[in-house]
């Protein structure tokens, strides 16, 4: 291990473990928040930093696990861990549905076709109230209940045992995302980001690498909103809200498109900083407008690019591209 | 029969009001090739600015209505100068980005100072009930019935006869060809944002008064209009403002006859039939507005 992985790994592990020794609630439970973000970063990054396609449906993929999670426990009595399964393979479901119109898309006006769809699923939150029961809300979702042998109990009810838990779930959706991006199918996702024409050339069946990108994506966002909907024990129709994508896409261009690590400080940063600031949430809306208007126009590498440049002005060592970039 | 008539007309005002917001919204992708995620919200804004100028300035409906258009515009100059202004030349992502950002600010930011509670602004002429073809309605949507569509003539006469809007449609057929023969880019991208909030400020003033202002409609404005530019043809003015009109009949029948709940998801339900059905929209060419 290189001297400068070994103290980011101490330096995460420290970062980890702080909050649980210091238990403190509150702030475990904005750091939950973070969590929750960060897992929906990373896979929002894969199909918009990897793959290049700007789509604008990935909280709709967040709010089908969400309501995956909550209607299969509250009606159907199911344990929570089991449908988290089936809310990833509805959210993967969901994406391929998204995806066929979608993708006959290009560039603009996939965004829009993906942003209409987002929009409908949410009207369907909203108005099939025999299955989501619309803006009253699913109740009363049990709690995740892990028992590790010797009888250690991770559970969402305590912040403390669910700051664990969402941390297990980052780090592994951290794992796979970087497992991705360095295989032969991650390269074939930077080959379509930079030329899809030239991907297809070589033989890249694009849209299947599109699809896959964005159902992976859809996969891990579905178990982060059944993670939410445990921790919460509330799913209404807003979890899919637009708000959601206006953080998601702030997040991953400050951050760095297709940077893992930048995304991650990111979302971090961006959801502990307005919770410790106290700033009610329209006017952190309307900073994040601003902030993600000017990191658009002035800023185009993101924090990527500033740990670039930090790493370069590091006495003695070069900057290597990491995965990704 | 009557009664089907009658939501027909209904729809045809809403309508009215999505094709006056669709048409800068085809301009901007037309002309300069941007896709403007705050045009709902300018509208919103707009409306916001009536609502403030008749019920709190009481200043009289057709001084209000003059004053609409030139604040309008001035509005869309400014919008166009910080936020579309940096972003023009750059790639299509930093430009969504940029006015998806700006849709934020002016969303969040009307509802951080004005609350989000729904406002109305009840005119005399949207008070007043008038006979028109045998139906009664109120004389605002009468007057919306006979102004938008002489807009629309307006409109269309402007871009195929006037020196500007030849020049727009030279820059929306050919960008480099256009600025070789020596049309400035930043010249048109003003023409292009002042036509598009002069639209908006009719829009407002012909609307305002039977609607409710909201900060949300904004964004569902902007959505609506880009699944009717989508049905009309990507940044197509004169299929855009038929696909919205359309619309309008759609959603005033589908709310009486199917589920008012799901009103707003029949701009989504079109534009994927359409994706699905014909990618380039109804009337969609390759170049051109």
């Amino acid at each position: 291990m290189r001297p400068a992985a070994r103290a980011s790994a101490v330096l995460v592990a420290a970062v980890v473990a702080a909050p649980v020794m210091l238990g403190a609630e509150y702030l475990l439970r904005v750091l939950i928040l973070a969590g929750i973000f960060v897992v929906l970063a990373i896979s929002y990054d894969l199909i918009v930093g990897q793959v290049g396609s700007l789509s604008l449906a990935h909280p709709a993929f967040y709010g089908v696990g969400a309501y995956t999670t909550g209607i299969l426990t509250t009606r159907y009595g199911l344990d929570p861990l089991p449908t988290f399964l089936v809310a990833a393979a509805l959210g993967a479901v969901t994406a391929v549905v998204v995806g066929i119109p979608s993708f006959r898309l290009r560039d603009r006006s996939f965004a829009i076709g993906t942003l209409g769809m987002a929009w409908v699923l949410q009207l369907v939150a909203n108005n099939w109230i025999g299955l989501t029961r619309g803006p009253m809300c699913i109740t009363g979702v049990p709690p995740l209940m892990i028992m590790l042998p010797g009888g250690v109990e991770l559970t969402t009810i305590f912040p403390r045992t669910g700051y664990v838990l969402i941390v297990v779930i980052a780090i592994a959706t951290y794992l796979i995302a970087w497992a991705i991006n360095s295989s032969r199918v991650g390269r074939a996702f930077h080959a379509i980001r930079e030329n899809e024409l030239l991907a297809e050339m070589q033989g890249v069946n694009s849209l299947f690498y599109k699809m896959l990108a964005l159902g992976i994506g859809a996969a891990i966002a579905a178990v982060a909103g059944g993670y939410y909907a445990t921790y919460s024990s509330v799913v209404c129709p807003s979890e899919m809200a637009m708000m959601y994508t206006i953080t998601l896409l702030i997040i991953v261009y400050l951050g760095g498109a297709g940077s893992l690590r930048g995304v991650t400080v990111a979302a971090v940063v961006f959801v502990v900083l307005p919770e410790v600031l106290r700033v009610a949430a329209a006017a952190r809306l309307f900073v994040y407008g601003g902030l993600l208007l000017g990191a658009a126009i002035y800023l185009p590498g993101g924090v990527e690019a500033l740990i670039n440049r930090v790493e370069r002005a590091w006495p003695g060592r070069s900057a290597t591209p990491r995965s990704g970039r | 029969m009557r009664l089907v008539l009658e939501q027909v007309l209904n729809g045809l005002t809403t309508g009215a009001m999505y094709a006056l917001v669709a048409a800068g919204l085809a301009l901007t992708v037309g002309v300069l090739r941007v896709v403007n995620f705050s045009h709902g919200d300018l509208f919103m804004l707009g409306g916001y600015l009536f609502w403030a100028l008749y019920i709190h300035l009481r200043v009289p409906y057709p001084v209000a209505a003059l004053l609409m258009v030139p604040l309008m515009v001035l509005l869309g100059i400014v919008y166009q100068h910080v936020v579309i202004r940096p972003v023009v030349r750059r790639a299509w992502q930093v430009q969504l980005i940029a006015t998806l950002a700006a849709a934020t600010m002016i969303n969040n930011g009307v509802i951080w100072l004005l609350g989000s509670t729904p406002q109305s602004t009840p005119t005399t002429l949207s008070r007043t009930i008038v006979q028109f073809l045998g139906f009664s309605m109120s004389a605002q949507r009468l007057l919306m019935l006979l102004a938008a569509p002489a807009v629309f003539v307006a409109l269309h006469l402007f871009l195929q006869r006037s020196r500007i809007g030849q020049a727009m449609r030279a820059v929306s057929q050919n960008r480099e060809a256009a600025e070789a023969v020596g049309i400035e880019l930043p010249v048109m991208a003003l023409w292009t944002f002042a036509i598009g909030t002069a639209l908006i400020g009719i829009a407002n003033v012909l609307v305002t008064p039977v609607y409710t202002v909201f900060p949300a409609m904004g964004l569902m404005l902007t959505l609506k209009g880009f699944a009717v530019m989508t049905v009309g043809g990507f940044g197509r003015v004169n299929g855009t403002i038929f696909a919205a009109l359309m619309l309008g009949v759609v959603e005033a029948l589908g709310a009486g006859y199917i589920h008012s709940g799901f009103t707003d998801a029949f701009a989504f339900i079109a534009m994927v039939l359409t994706l699905l059905l014909r990618p380039q929209g109804l009337f969609g060419r390759k170049v051109g507005i």
